[in-house]
């Protein structure tokens, strides 16, 4: 996936971490655990980055040095050439915790309010980008409704309105589809792709392989606080000695052609096959077609319309 | 859903080190939170404790009626300033790291210097507008009640031949004596400089407390110590102790005796300008002392 990024060249990389470790002293004992050992790498500025490991595997620490909330043991991190230690730096930033949880005394716009108005913005600019979010998000209609009473996926999407608020060079996203149905991950997949677009850097942790292989240019993978590999995503995931073909209207001739003409010189055929689509994809399309076959007989349904394709 | 630009904002300020209005947006979101906990329930409660003691007529004279519920209206004022001050400060900085409500706002350009001060002022806030709608109840409570307590006594007191016009308007003075004064106000303002002080010592704990019921627990033996302060340093000079460390050890906590001119100056007393000027500058200093360690504590603390 190529990045088709508004920001200029010479822009500093939107981060860069080097030799990052993280130690931790036990308690109740003089040992200690290093959490993120000698991680380095960089996202370019209008990149989307996907880090991806297992639980417990130093994702969250990672993020968390990036944005400043815990010091390095050793090794630096830089957003956009400012070290993450200067509270200028977070300016720059949108963030978004995995299961967000906000102030629930306040109302969705409240809640946009509150960021917004950390973030040094005021007057009608503040009152007008609260009203774009809100209607990026879908949730105009709850604008006035208290956190309290907001599902699980209505929070991950207020989450992401204030992650925006003041127009961040890089947005950082934790787990950001855990606990959202497929329409509403599929919502968030689309306005990753849409920051990209933008000249947004995204800095994305997940275990959920397929949609970092959806969204991300650059992908790392770090187990056990090492990251283990790194590298844009179509070079990563090559298998080096195998080809594919993909063909469309192929004729059974066709395909004897082929196989023969494969086995004649000594390769070895792993699959025939017809391609398979995801089961997101599946359900997607089903429920895209049950909307249209309910408009088609004029019924009006409440749930919500589907996202469209990228 | 639309698609509105969300492209960064050019030439975007630099923002502030230090912003009054960032620590105003956080001090006004602690006072909404504070008060959507819906802490001013307690006003009800002193509502009803003040119009009962206006209708307690148990005692002999007016003037000791009024000076009931002046005394009485004044200590649930010190009471909840000072339990507000501990419980409320030892609730909102625990709950915002486990709601994780704080890496979201520690992750925008907030020095968390900021974060300290804005929930320090966000409490003092809801204190200050408690405390002044305690004054004025308790204020419209005492002039209603002295109005009845005059009517009543001008139509006895005139019914009695030998007491001259003079005597009646003696007598009528001593009871609007006991009304509300202006110098109440002074001793609104010294409870409020306690609960500062209080606040102040509470953040100081919740930056490297475990939990919230550790903290209030601290909270409030440090105001039990803060008022056995003058006892112990009493004790100790008679001994003949002059341990340079006992004498810094009385310095870390306030001596909260202090604080008790309130209760003078509700019994009727006038604090000089000097001495109010005293106390705010003792109680000014403790709170910057102690935000200033909390922002040492806090500065470093991982989450």
């Amino acid at each position: 996936m190529s990045g088709s990024s508004s920001t200029p060249p010479s822009s500093p990389p939107a981060i860069e971490a080097r030799e990052l470790t993280k130690v931790f002293p036990l308690q109740w004992s003089k040992g200690y655990m290093v959490a993120v050992d000698k991680v380095s790498f960089t996202v370019n500025a209008g990149e989307v980055y996907g880090l991806i490991g297992p639980n417990g595997s130093g994702k969250s620490t990672t993020m968390k040095l990036v944005l400043g909330l815990m010091a390095p043991s050793l090794g630096t991190t830089k957003v956009f050439g400012l070290s993450t230690s200067d509270v200028r730096a977070r300016s720059e930033i949108g963030f978004l915790p995995e299961n967000p949880y906000f102030y629930k005394h306040l109302t969705g716009a409240e809640t946009l309010r509150f960021y917004g108005k950390l973030c040094g913005l005021r007057g009608r600019s503040l009152q007008e980008r609260i009203g774009e979010l809100l209607e990026l998000v879908d949730l105009e209609h709850a604008r006035d409704r208290r956190l309290a009473g907001y599902s699980k996926g209505m929070l991950q999407r207020i989450g992401l309105a204030q992650a925006l608020v003041q127009r961040p060079r890089l947005v950082v996203l934790d787990e950001p589809t855990a606990g959202v149905d497929p329409i509403g991950s599929r919502e968030i997949r689309d306005l990753i792709l849409r920051l990209k677009q933008e000249g947004i850097s995204v800095f994305l942790c997940s275990h959920l392989l397929e949609q970092v292989q959806e969204v991300c240019d650059r992908v790392g993978i770090i187990f056990q606080g090492k990251l283990r590999r790194e590298g844009p995503l179509d070079e990563l995931t090559a298998i080096e000695n195998q080809t594919e073909i993909l063909l469309q209207e192929a004729s059974p001739a066709l395909i004897s052609k082929i196989q023969a003409l494969i086995q004649a010189e000594g390769a070895d055929l792993l699959s025939l096959g017809r391609p398979r689509t995801t089961l997101e994809r599946l359900f997607l399309d089903e429920v895209e077609r049950g909307l249209a076959d309910a408009r088609s007989a004029g019924v009006h349904s409440a749930e919500p319309s589907p996202p469209p394709r990228p | 859903m639309s698609v509105p630009n969300h492209a960064p904002m050019p030439g975007r300020p630099v923002p502030p080190m230090f912003s009054p209005g960032r620590i105003w947006t956080l001090a006004a979101a602690t006072f909404t939170q504070l008060v959507r906990m819906r802490t001013f329930y307690f006003l009800l409660f002193f509502a009803v404790l003040v119009f009962g003691m206006s209708n307690v007529n148990l005692l002999y004279t007016a003037e000791q009626q009024l000076s009931t519920i002046r005394g009485t209206s004044f200590g649930a004022m010190w009471l909840f300033a000072w339990l507000f001050a501990v419980t409320a400060t030892a609730v909102v900085i625990p709950r915002d790291i486990e709601d994780r409500t704080l890496y979201t706002i520690l992750s925008k350009p907030v020095p968390r210097v900021e974060y300290l001060l804005g929930k320090f002022f966000g409490v003092l806030l809801v204190i200050t507008v408690a405390l002044g709608a305690m004054l004025l109840l308790s204020g419209l409570v005492l002039e209603f009640r002295k109005a009845g307590l005059i009517a009543e006594t001008r139509s006895y007191l005139e019914q009695s031949p030998d007491l001259t016009p003079a005597d009646i308007q003696g007598q009528l003075d001593a009871i609007s004596s006991e009304g509300f004064h202006p110098r109440l106000f002074t001793a609104a303002w010294i409870i409020l400089l306690q609960a500062a002080v209080m606040a102040a010592a509470t953040i100081l704990v919740s930056t490297f407390a475990s939990s919230s019921l550790f903290t209030i627990i601290v909270g409030i033996a440090f105001f039990l110590i803060g008022h056995g302060h003058r006892i112990a340093v009493d004790y100790w000079s008679e001994g003949g102790a002059t341990n340079n460390w006992l004498a810094w050890a009385a310095k870390v906590v306030p001596d909260f005796h202090i604080f008790n001119v309130h209760e003078k100056i509700v019994a009727g007393s006038t604090a000089s300008p000097l001495v109010m000027a005293e106390i705010t500058a003792y109680a000014g200093v403790y709170c910057v002392v102690y935000l200033l360690l909390g922002w040492y504590m806090f500065s470093d603390k991982e989450f």
